[in-house]
């Protein structure tokens, strides 16, 4: 027994490569049967075949991750696209926002030669990524509630990525970290660098009290405001890339235009990080923006999509953080929200309470999905027009153009209804 | 003008539990009585003259600094002795009892005392969907549905009774309760919030505190929700 395991450990690659072409023919299975990309599938497949898959597609490439609770996929596009566009070397990057162990061992097995990698990487995943993966520069964008029904604690993941950055010591990445969040400039002390970047975050709920010693944070009042503890000391960090409106401030004072195209306020804080990692990684500020003016849907984000008789607009939110970004982007009135609780989404909806439904008023709203009922209860006692159309398709097919904002499973549901995958 | 007291958000505000605070605001309103929500944050005085009191949910450092800051500010013992209502949810509920534990190490903290209640670390965690059945003080019975989500497990003392008997579930301690009830104290686990599911409770709270009876409220929408909650879990 002790020998086959030792002959799989003395010959990884043989194993990878066999687990890579099992899981190729389960997602192309998976494509046939109209399942979805095969992905996720082929990386399961993957892994069970070579357990050690994730760790030997990492080894020997230049690694980039993108990780925290929103934003993760466009940032990662963003990313890709600015090292593409300097033309340094080949890239493989998990588009397609897969971003657990196997969903990134999946991306990876498409392009085994690639010198870099660009990893969107879940935030359960992170101390795998920094242990297997030593990625050069590692971008920490925010944390929030979100799952908590699997989460519990928004903290737990914090400690884990601390604790994954002091064991990693001087080997360990360069953090590019989002210096409004007292969470991630706390998991970052654990780096043997960073820089920082101050974001136009707006939501700022889950982070009263000083990560470090559990004093209530406080507020200075500069022009821009910043956190501090009067306990212990720690404190919003000096930034070297700064949000200003629609452009980045570089210390210098330069201003850029990242020449996003898409749409939100929260997008250009993605693209400063982004920017900041690329910088980071050697490549010129202008590959960087060049590179970010052709990301546009990213994994389906912001796409318009034909559904029935409309051109649908889909934008994904996923928890109160990222529904307080996607309402101000909604343009159409009537607007579908679409609601689902199934594990991808949380199966608490409790959330639905923290976000502020009350900016629709005056707008009408088709409530859709399998929990459209609750969202119909919180938009009645937030005094906002709504219908209850659980179907998903029925609840678009009624308008020339209209924005569709949705939790993950409705959204993936949406994106194959339009074709888009 | 009736004032819903919403404690300390930003420390016990986890799960949009600040959506039980609307409940009773409109519930209020639609009976023609005013109302507001004073949302009080660490640093503001509590104020004295609420009708409901609310507390979360929240994590174990934001629990221990809600109890000193309630304990230190004072004003929640007398308006409860004044005739209020507090209403406390999940670690809301656990703080408002005796004693509660926090941390990898169960360190027992001290609650507020409003409570005959203790909560110590269950063998799991209890998350999902909850149903219990609670007498009304008619006598008669009425669902309530909920999602709980807590490490805790709560055993009551004899000056608490259990506020319902759980269906689906595991409440207290999965020992067949749910919640606890002592005067104008009442905590719960059920978050989500709890209130929006089943108005017949929040205005169980409202005529505890007012002392009168209020008007029915049909919502033909509400109870097409509470329809499909239950059948969830049935």
């Amino acid at each position: 027994m002790g020998g086959v395991s030792e002959r799989h450990h003395s010959r990884p690659g043989v194993r990878v490569r066999l687990g890579a072409a099992l899981g190729e023919v389960a997602a192309l299975g998976s494509r046939l049967a109209r399942r979805g990309s095969g992905a996720s599938i082929r990386g399961q497949v993957l892994t069970r075949v070579a357990p050690q898959a994730f760790r030997h597609l990492l080894a020997g490439r230049r690694v980039l991750a993108v990780s925290g609770t929103n934003g993760k996929t466009t940032t990662t596009h963003l990313l890709a696209a600015a090292v593409r566009a300097a033309d340094v070397g080949d890239v493989v990057s998990n588009a397609d926002g897969a971003n657990l162990s196997y969903g990134i061992a999946s991306a990876l097995s498409t392009d085994r030669h690639a010198p870099i990698a660009v990893l969107e990487t879940d935030e359960r995943v992170v101390r795998d990524m920094i242990e297997y993966g030593r990625p050069e520069v590692l971008v920490f964008l925010n944390f929030s509630r979100d799952q908590l029904d699997r989460h519990h604690e928004i903290k737990s993941l914090a400690k884990s990525w601390r604790r994954a950055l002091e064991d990693a010591g001087a080997t360990g990445p360069v953090i590019v970290g989002n210096a409004t969040d007292p969470l991630v400039v706390w998991a970052a002390q654990g780096a043997r660098k960073a820089i920082w970047v101050e974001t136009a975050t707006k939501w700022n709920e889950d982070s009263a009290l000083c990560p470090e010693c559990g004093a209530m944070l406080q507020v200075d009042d500069g022009a821009r405001p910043r956190w501090y503890c009067a306990e212990c000391g720690l404190r919003q960090p000096e930034a070297e890339y700064t949000v200003a409106g629609n452009a980045i401030r570089l210390s210098s004072g330069e201003l850029i235009d990242p020449q996003l195209n898409v749409p939100g306020y929260f997008n250009v804080s993605n693209a400063a990080c982004a920017l900041a990692a690329a910088v980071e990684f050697g490549i010129s500020e202008t590959d960087a923006v060049s590179g970010f003016a052709t990301v546009t849907s990213p994994a389906g984000r912001f796409a318009t999509a034909k559904i029935g008789k409309a051109q649908a607009r889909l934008i994904l939110a996923k928890n109160p953080a990222g529904w307080a970004e996607a309402l101000p982007l909604i343009e159409t009135d009537p607007v579908v929200l679409a609601i689902d609780s199934v594990a991808a989404d949380g199966k608490d909806v409790s959330w639905l309470w923290d976000v502020p439904y009350e900016v629709l008023r005056g707008r009408n709203v088709i409530c859709a999905g399998p929990r459209a009922q609750d969202l119909a209860v919180r938009l009645s006692y937030a005094e906002v027009e709504h219908e209850v159309v659980p179907d998903l398709f029925d609840a678009v097919n009624y308008a020339k153009q209209t924005d569709v904002v949705a939790t993950y499973t409705p959204f993936q549901r949406y994106l194959k209804l339009g074709g888009l995958r | 003008m009736k004032r819903i007291v919403l404690i300390y958000q930003s420390l016990l505000g986890l799960y949009g539990d600040r959506g039980n605070a609307m409940v009773l605001r409109s519930r209020l309103e639609a009976r023609g009585i005013d109302a507001e929500i004073i949302a009080v944050e660490p640093g503001d005085e509590v104020p004295p003259d609420g009708l409901v009191y609310l507390l979360g949910g929240g994590e174990d450092a934001a629990q221990i600094s809600a109890v000193k800051l309630l304990k230190d500010d004072g004003t929640i013992y007398k308006a409860i002795d004044g005739g209020a209502v507090l209403f406390a949810v999940c670690a809301g509920y656990q703080i408002t009892g005796n004693s509660f534990t926090v941390g990898d190490d169960d360190r027992v903290i001290e609650g507020l005392g409003l409570l005959d209640v203790d909560t110590r670390r269950g063998p799991e965690r209890a998350v999902g969907e909850i149903l219990t059945r609670w007498r009304r003080p008619d006598g008669s019975d009425y669902l309530i549905t909920g999602f709980e989500n807590h490490g805790g497990f709560t055993t009551l003392g004899p000056q608490a009774q259990a506020l319902a008997t759980v269906e689906v579930g595991v409440g207290n301690a999965n020992d067949g309760t749910e919640g606890a009830v002592q005067g104008h104290v009442i905590g719960t686990y059920p978050h989500g919030p709890v209130l929006a599911r089943n108005p017949a409770l929040a205005d169980h709270l409202l005529e505890l505190a007012l002392g009168e009876t209020l008007s029915e409220l049909p919502s033909a929408e509400i109870e097409e929700l509470r329809r499909q909650r239950i059948a969830f879990v049935r």
